[in-house]
């Protein structure tokens, strides 16, 4: 069953584009600190309620706003064992360059396959519709990107099964 | 002396005066209504079945949204929740645009859209219970595969899809209506549904 | 005259910004340290820097009469900027607070400021002669977390405060030998330092951004996270208001605000533009942006169809733009009263997180 991604993604964008409404907030539990509030969790009044959008069992997002910062998790479709291990091997591949993504988190909240933080210095610095977008562009992108890798290991490992299975012609 | 690390103690949970002990309560409004319990909803929801039988889904989801038990407990929650979506999903495609304009204009339309707005989150967050709380599957494959850093899930397109798409395009269309005005309340709101 | 003054003055965020009364001088809080700009011609040139503070500069606000600047900062510490010869000296301010410093607002008298803090105190400031510096009393309870926002209520006594709490409070900051005991007003008789003379909560509960007081001071409005504006009409002493009204727009959160008369509200924030609210006890209603966007053309670069339905399609969205349609191009943080006469607001100034400072006539 194949439900158009329009109307995920959409719900997406606007549940991002309520959540980053986020300023500069220095921390109330320790002094000149000033810290992305939603991974520090030192005072519940300033984590707001998180929000859940799925498109189905296996696809979902979830949005935990605070303050200054926004953590956005995101689970990858992943149909069968390879694109399990695929989506594995290329989360863990983006997040071992962590620091070249700015707003990638280096390890994903449970249950969710990558996490992004982005806080009120991301937001000064880059338009945050911008940042949106790249959040977007890169869930459709990681779909395909995953059906790619797929079939390239399909058909590599079919090569491989008919040269070895050549000398018993 | 009994053995007390004393190194773990979390001391400032101890203090009441620590920001970690934020009373949360504070934050919900005087005009909280009483709470409801589970019987409560059950019968609410009688009625708006009712409803939505004698062709009236209008009145139905205005219905199930006014009588929303912010104030219950966790089990009346999740069965007005099942009433919710259950509206919902009772309610055609081509008549959501008509039904959400009636339902979200009015007195007290602007509170009935926040409240379905939570109804939506609320519906995608735990019809795909998170895989913390489920039991571990085992894996799919036979043998070991190698990869025992990743943990088994349940693969395959996944289940939910159906009503998920009802809950998107009802999300869609009350974005436009609403704007995401709605949806900055839903995080601030701490009368969840 | 244009529409409106756009300067942009640099690629930072700004705190907070002020002009002095002459509007020749801006102040803008920028990371570390105030700039002070002085107007030549149609622009504002850098002319001094204020550096003393060690964290992110929070609040700045000039004294229109005395001319002394009021800084605060994430570094705990608020500093009065006077004037000599010499250039611009600092005198540190005995805050006595541990966390950081948010907000500061001088009050009309300019006898006094308010300080608000992360340490969920306000300190309210004033003058010792004998001492020959600036101390604080502290307003405490009962405030349960940081403070965002504070407003003077044209008395200088009473003080309306916003926190991440989600209460905006008006309290009595009333110090003896500095203030005249205030008229009885709805908001209070007697008024002895920290008496709450209200206290008030949203349904939706979200963090307030911004307060104000009425020119007249008998109404509150306060906008909050959950992107409402609320207004508030004491009745009198200890009773609950005679009103309290709740706009829930569809905007995104507005993070300030400033009453234009009494009928009327500008508000401005994550939506980069401003917006008029209208109304009175009866109710309220939104009104619409101040911004006028019709003249705006479409780009010529204009894309295939099947581009378009391919970026509605995979992306939610049907055109993708760098350049935003507001003038400001980032959240909006301050807005303040630029000119005005008896309460009635002629023209206005709003700072923001891309570093402009925009004067807008109404």
């Amino acid at each position: 069953m194949s439900q158009s991604l329009r109307p995920y993604l959409q719900a997406v964008r606007s549940s991002l584009t309520a959540a980053l409404t986020i300023s500069n907030f220095a921390s109330q539990t320790s002094e000149r600190h000033n810290c992305p509030e939603v991974e520090a969790n030192s005072s519940p009044e300033i984590l707001l309620n998180p929000l859940h959008i799925s498109r189905n069992e296996n696809e979902k997002v979830k949005i935990e706003p605070s303050y200054n910062s926004v953590r956005i998790s995101i689970r990858i479709k992943q149909a069968d064992e390879i694109e399990h291990i695929l989506v594995h091997k290329f989360t863990r591949f983006l997040t071992q360059r962590a620091e070249s993504f700015f707003i990638l988190r280096r390890k994903p909240v449970e249950g969710y396959d990558i996490s992004f933080l982005i806080t009120n210095f991301h937001t000064e610095k880059m338009l945050t519709h911008k940042l949106i977008d790249f959040v977007i562009e890169f869930m459709e992108e990681v779909d395909k990107e995953i059906s790619e890798m797929k079939l390239f290991l399909n058909a590599r490992a079919r090569f491989v099964a008919e040269s070895f299975l050549t000398p018993f012609d | 002396m009994s053995q007390i690390n004393y190194r773990t103690i979390n001391v400032d949970a101890l203090d009441p005066e620590s920001s970690a002990n934020f009373p949360m309560e504070s934050l919900l409004p005087a005009t909280l209504p009483q709470a409801a319990s589970a019987s409560d909803a059950a019968s609410a929801a009688a009625q708006v079945r009712q409803m939505l039988r004698g062709g009236d889904p209008e009145g139905a989801l205005r219905t199930v949204l006014d009588t929303a038990p912010l104030g219950g407990d966790d089990r009346a929650k999740e069965v007005h929740l099942a009433t919710v979506i259950d509206v919902l999903q009772g309610i055609r495609q081509g008549e959501m645009t008509r039904i959400l304009e009636g339902v979200c204009s009015g007195d007290g339309g602007a509170e009935r859209a926040d409240c379905l707005m939570k109804y939506l989150y609320k519906g995608m967050s735990s019809a795909a219970p998170g895989s913390g709380t489920q039991t571990p599957k085992k894996p799919v494959s036979p043998q070991d595969t190698g990869f025992s850093q990743i943990q088994a899930r349940n693969l395959g397109e996944g289940g939910g899809g159906q009503q998920m798409s009802v809950l998107l395009s009802w999300h869609e269309r009350l974005v436009e209506i609403a704007g995401t005005g709605s949806i900055v309340r839903v995080m601030t709101d701490r009368r969840t549904v | 005259m244009a529409a409106h003054q756009v300067h942009h003055l640099f690629h930072a965020p700004i705190a907070d910004h002020s002009f002095s009364s002459d509007k020749k001088t801006l102040a803008v809080a920028r990371e570390n340290n105030v700039e002070l700009y002085q107007q030549s011609g149609n622009k504002f040139a850098l002319s001094d820097e204020l550096k003393g503070h060690e964290k992110t500069v929070t609040s700045v606000d000039i004294a229109p009469n005395s001319g002394r600047i009021v800084t605060c900062s994430q570094d705990r510490n608020a500093y009065v900027w006077e004037q000599t010869p010499t250039g611009w000296k600092p005198t540190l301010v005995l805050l006595r607070i541990n966390r950081a410093a948010t907000f500061v607002r001088w009050s009309p008298s300019e006898q006094k400021f308010a300080v608000g803090s992360g340490a969920r105190v306000i300190a309210v400031c004033y003058f010792e002669e004998e001492n020959d510096w600036w101390i604080s009393k502290h307003l405490k309870k009962p405030i349960r977390s940081t403070i965002t926002t504070l407003a003077w209520h044209p008395n200088s006594v009473l003080l309306a405060a916003g926190s991440t709490d989600s209460h905006a409070r008006v309290f009595s900051s009333f110090i003896k030998g500095i203030d005249t005991r205030p008229e009885p007003s709805a908001w209070g008789e007697r008024l002895p330092f920290n008496t709450i003379c209200g206290e008030y909560l949203n349904d939706t509960a979200g963090w307030i951004q911004g307060v104000a007081f009425s020119p007249s001071g008998s109404a509150l409005a306060f906008t909050g996270h959950d992107s409402s504006v609320t207004v508030v009409y004491p009745s009198a002493p200890e009773q609950p208001p005679r009103a309290m009204l709740n706009i829930a727009t569809r905007l995104l959160p507005l993070n300030s605000l400033i009453w234009n008369g009494e009928t009327e509200i500008i508000a401005a924030g994550h939506d980069c533009e401003p917006f008029r609210f209208c109304g009175d006890e009866n109710g309220w209603q939104l009104a619409g942006s101040l911004e006028n966007k019709a003249g705006e053309v479409r780009g010529a670069r204009e894309e295939s169809a099947l581009n378009m339905f391919r970026q509605m399609d995979l992306k939610g969205q049907a055109q993708a733009d760098t350049k935003l349609k507001s003038t400001h191009q980032n959240t909006v943080h301050t807005i303040r009263a630029h000119e005005e006469a008896n309460g009635v607001v002629s023209s206005f100034s709003t700072s923001g997180v891309d570093g402009r400072v925009v004067i807008w006539n109404v």
